[in-house]
């Protein structure tokens, strides 16, 4: 198991290197995917698009979120800037210095959008999986939504409810999601998380961003393509808000394409 | 290996065979297989590759996953093997 140290914190990492030459030349792209939170760690990744994303030719790295998986969980220090440092103090530790492509699912895509905005320089593209960027209406859903899970998820008597209705693994998932809200200030801290202008003038890389269309999230595609230059939005028929998890084939191939068209052929990175 | 994980776990006595699933029997965690197949690949090399054999199973397959089917991969990787 690989551990690096990220500020105060050391941080799970997971690296899997190109297995081809890139198809279309040039270096390999470093491609990281950021999970999602509470109930996700790295390994949503690494048993999905990772893999198939090293035999593609780029290499992967995929790390686990503080609080999260197999790094460290401090008591506090959830707000949104933390998340970003993390990765900017991974990829330094790394010694990654050229532009990466940031795939992040759910919180995660919000994270890869906070570092594009806070850290384009180090920025190829960014791939939003049912995310929102971190703008002030995104920390009040945040809010609400941390709240309610916060008052269900410590209670046996729900985990007990999710068995029934979901099953043991969603129950597991969730006594796990309990646990962290329970033993940190992450309900509290996220929804105080810094945010940038509603008008997404911070977003100067190419976003895709990928949505199911029963979740509810879909309804920013309009204004994330107005917005952000180089945007693409797909929206997902008849698929809530798990896409990563229930449709992994379609979405390794929509952010394959998306990449390797954002590679410059030949060139180095 | 197997026991090194679950040791970490408190959970060192537990009966393990074949059929034993590594979701339900041993209630081991994804990240948990992340860990075990990152042994698996330093202890055997890169032809142990438990990342892709699980990335072609369907989310009900890998939490059915079971121990039987494992060492039948690790088994049938070695023996491909050059």
């Amino acid at each position: 198991m690989s551990k690096i140290r990220t500020g105060e914190i050391t941080t799970h990492v997971q690296r899997l290197p190109a297995t081809t030459a890139p198809a279309l030349g040039g270096e390999p792209q470093v491609v990281v995917f950021v999970h999602g939170l509470l109930t996700d760690s790295l390994a949503s990744y690494y048993f999905t698009l990772g893999p198939a994303f090293a035999a593609a030719g780029h290499d992967v790295v995929m790390y686990d979120l503080r609080g999260h998986g197999r790094s460290d969980r401090p008591r506090t220090g959830y707000r949104l800037e933390a998340f970003v440092d993390d990765l900017a103090a991974l990829l330094d530790g790394l010694e990654i210095t050229g532009r990466v492509h940031l795939v992040g699912n759910s919180f995660g895509g919000t994270i890869a959008a906070g570092f594009a905005a806070w850290y384009p320089d180090r920025v190829a593209t960014i791939t939003m999986i049912e995310s929102e960027p971190p703008v002030a209406l995104w920390n009040e859903h945040m809010e609400a939504g941390l709240a309610d899970a916060k008052t269900h998820l410590v209670l046996e008597e729900s985990i007990d409810w999710i068995a029934a209705n979901h099953g043991a693994h969603t129950a597991r998932l969730s006594r796990n999601a309990g646990r962290i809200l329970r033993t940190t200030t992450l309900a509290e801290d996220v929804p105080l998380s810094r945010t940038i202008d509603d008008d997404l003038s911070a977003l100067t890389c190419p976003l895709l961003a990928v949505f199911g269309d029963e979740s509810g999230l879909s309804a920013q595609a309009p204004d994330l393509e107005k917005r952000v230059a180089g945007c693409r939005t797909v929206i997902l028929p008849e698929q809530g808000h798990s896409v990563l998890v229930e449709q992994p084939a379609v979405t390794r191939d929509l952010i394959l394409e998306w990449v390797a068209e954002h590679t410059p052929a030949g060139a180095l990175r | 290996m197997l026991r090194d994980l679950l040791a970490e776990e408190g959970l060192d006595d537990v009966e393990i065979d074949r059929d034993t699933t590594f979701h339900d029997d041993l209630e081991l965690e994804s990240i948990d297989l992340v860990t075990l197949a990152g042994s698996l690949r330093e202890h055997y090399g890169e032809k142990v590759n438990v990342a892709l054999f699980v990335a072609d199973l369907e989310l009900d397959e890998i939490i059915a996953l079971t121990v039987g089917q494992l060492v039948d991969y690790v088994t049938q990787s070695l023996r491909s093997a050059p």
